[in-house]
């Protein structure tokens, strides 16, 4: 048992390869073994090293802790470890139908499980840059599946511009080494320590961030993420858009705190709220479902970055919790919507009507998801909005940045439910995907929304008094927020003026993107040196 | 400060560069590989005291390069090299589909 780590990252690589080799329907049944191993495993190693009081340490072959590879698990990673597992049942159950005899499918989406909990449990800043390269490679396959134009023209995109982004982990990863000598994460901390920032800690500090910031999409550098999540198809979307954007939030979290540098905070702070209002404008242009919700992706990334850059406590945990919950709901719309265009057969707002009518389950169940994006009450988006909202009300115009962000989430909504209503028009009818994983992420959601205080308590001691589902001014608020959403909605976003379709057909290419990196590095390094 | 660390950091300078300015997607897969070649010549430069002898463990081994940053870059050629692969593969697929390698010539979806 003590060797658990390693087997939650081999166990789904070798099921992968045997899958690959054998080609075989039946052998494919081995996927759900595969999970069913780890996801005890998990369970099991979680109950052994009492709840991670203290983190648990696993030295690979031997060695001692400054020359060998090491695995480290805390409550953070076990927290993550649990989410992905139980986003891959879920990917699996919804592509089954389709999928089990797809080996190619199978082998990648496995590999990139095991690469993945790999990326959350390492210790060694190097393998986290080969396990961050890993998931890449592997999620650019999985983007351009359909094989066709568009995808392969995102793939590629996403593929070079993150892998440019890497460059700067490398570097900063040189002068870490060159200056501490190690690159295990527990003595690189101890060491900075001694240094007191001394330039060279800055500068590494700023490359890593650099590309941290491309892997998890910060305001001038997120121009890859509609178009990879876009372009993926609608499973794959809901895994990239839910966990592995979350690789780049979960490598700052480390990362910043091995580091302890908070020169940048106030810069990633307003990088956060340029994030999140730029994902909504955008957002608020398009007439693409999954475009929307990639653009949605965005935005909440800009609130989870507020939350986490926040100097308050609260609001840090509130952006870890968000992450969770974006996670839910997030796969939820795009497995919803993977359902409504393969029924509808196209992807404009504009053409799709009466899903109510049609299929009713699922309408059911993305409206839950949309409540919950939302932050309506007793579901999970309101509990860590609240949690965030409450950690930064000291300054008031955080505080009403806050509710435009929030604001503007409803109008986007608000135009997203148009398809609900109205008549279809007869076309032939397409064999539906499986709705069990959609209930079930349905159901999580609810259950993140009303039973969130034993849930965050077996992973942080924080008291969740101030958070009442039950209050009439959170109601009323988001009443007001719909109503005053609904009309902006109706007079200005519907009527889809010049500036909107501007927006809507802007195109970044990919030199510019490489130069607006380039020009938030620069920005990074003035900031932090002053 | 060493002649060849100036020049491993001119020949990223030379990458980035390339990667701001150039439009075809050739280019652009070219230049990431200078830049990534460039860091991992810093990497093994930054590491290394003249003169000093291979790492492995002999009689007069009192000089050794430090082994680990030879293996790190060793693996970051590797990855490198899949990118590269992956990449090539993809721009000539685009080239199929579209005609073109230039990416401001692409028929943006609606959307």
């Amino acid at each position: 048992m003590k060797y658990i780590p390693i087997y939650l990252i081999f166990i789904p690589i070798i099921t992968s390869m045997i899958i690959y080799l054998f080609n075989n329907k039946y052998v494919n049944y081995l996927v759900f073994l595969s999970q069913g191993v780890i996801t005890y495993f998990s369970i099991k190693y979680f109950s052994l090293n009492n709840h991670f009081l203290e983190s648990n340490i696993l030295n690979l072959g031997g060695w001692e802790k400054a020359i060998g590879i090491s695995l480290k698990n805390d409550r953070l990673s076990m927290a993550f470890i649990f989410l992905s597992i139980f986003i891959w049942w879920v990917i699996l159950l919804y592509s089954w139908n389709n999928r089990k005899g797809d080996f190619k499918f199978l082998f990648f989406l496995l590999f990139l499980e095991g690469a993945f909990l790999g990326l959350l449990q390492t210790n060694d800043l190097f393998n986290l840059f080969i396990f961050i390269e890993i998931t890449t490679i592997i999620s650019t396959i999985l983007i351009i599946y359909k094989k066709d134009g568009y995808s392969v023209k995102s793939g590629l995109y996403y593929l070079l511009f993150n892998s440019t982004g890497m460059i700067f982990y490398l570097l900063g990863l040189i002068l870490v080494y060159t200056v501490t000598g190690t690159l295990n994460m527990d003595i690189a901390k101890e060491r900075i320590e001694l240094l007191n920032n001394t330039l060279i800690i800055k500068l590494a500090f700023v490359f890593i961030m650099a590309s941290i910031g491309v892997k998890s999409a910060f305001f001038p550098v997120y121009n890859w993420l509609p178009k990879a999540h876009g372009a993926a198809p609608a499973s794959i979307s809901a895994l990239l858009s839910g966990l592995l954007i979350k690789s780049g939030i979960y490598a700052y979290i480390r990362l910043h705190y091995i580091f302890n540098i908070n020169d940048l905070n106030d810069l990633f702070f307003i990088l956060g709220i340029l994030t999140a209002l730029s994902g909504i404008i955008f957002a608020l242009s398009q007439k693409d479902i999954k475009q929307v919700l990639a653009f949605h992706t965005i935005s909440q990334i800009g609130i989870i970055l507020m939350g986490l850059s926040s100097y308050e406590t609260k609001a840090n945990i509130g952006g870890l919790l968000h992450v969770f919950n974006h996670a839910l709901f997030k796969s939820l719309l795009f497995l919803g919507s993977g359902i409504i265009i393969n029924h509808y057969n196209t992807r404009k707002i504009t053409e799709i009507r009466g899903v109510f009518k049609r299929l009713p389950v699922v309408s059911v169940i993305m409206i839950i998801g949309m409540f919950s994006i939302t932050g309506a009450p007793f579901f999970n988006g309101f509990v860590s909005k609240t949690i965030i909202k409450y950690g930064i009300k000291h300054n008031s115009f955080h505080s009403i940045l806050f509710f435009i962000i929030n604001l503007g989430t409803c109008i986007s909504f608000i135009k997203f439910s148009q398809i609900f209503f109205g008549d279809f028009k007869k076309t032939d009818f397409k064999k539906i995907h499986s709705r069990s994983s959609m209930i079930i992420l349905g159901i999580s959601c609810l259950l993140m929304g009303i039973l969130y205080a034993p849930i965050i308590n077996v992973f942080y001691d924080i008291d969740l008094s101030f958070v009442n589902i039950f209050s009439l001014s959170a109601l009323f608020n988001y009443l007001i927020s719909l109503v005053i959403g609904f009309f902006i909605f109706k007079f200005i976003i519907d009527k889809d003026f010049y500036p909107m379709k501007k927006i809507r057909h802007l195109y970044i290419s990919f030199e510019t993107t490489n130069f607006m990196l380039i020009s938030f590095i620069i920005i990074m390094t003035i900031i932090s040196l002053r | 400060m060493k002649l060849s660390i100036i020049l491993a950091f001119i020949t990223l300078l030379i990458g980035i560069y390339g990667l701001i300015i150039s439009k075809n997607i050739i280019k652009s897969i070219i230049c990431f590989n200078i830049s990534q070649g460039a860091v991992v010549l810093l990497f093994l430069t930054f590491s290394k005291e003249y003169p000093s002898s291979i790492p492995i463990i002999s009689e007069n081994s009192s000089n050794m390069v430090d082994p680990l940053p030879q293996a790190l870059m060793l693996t970051t050629i590797v990855i490198g090299a899949a990118i590269t692969a992956l990449a090539l593969m993809l721009s000539i697929k685009i080239f199929h589909y579209y005609g073109t390698l230039d990416w401001k010539e692409f028929i943006e979806r609606n959307g």
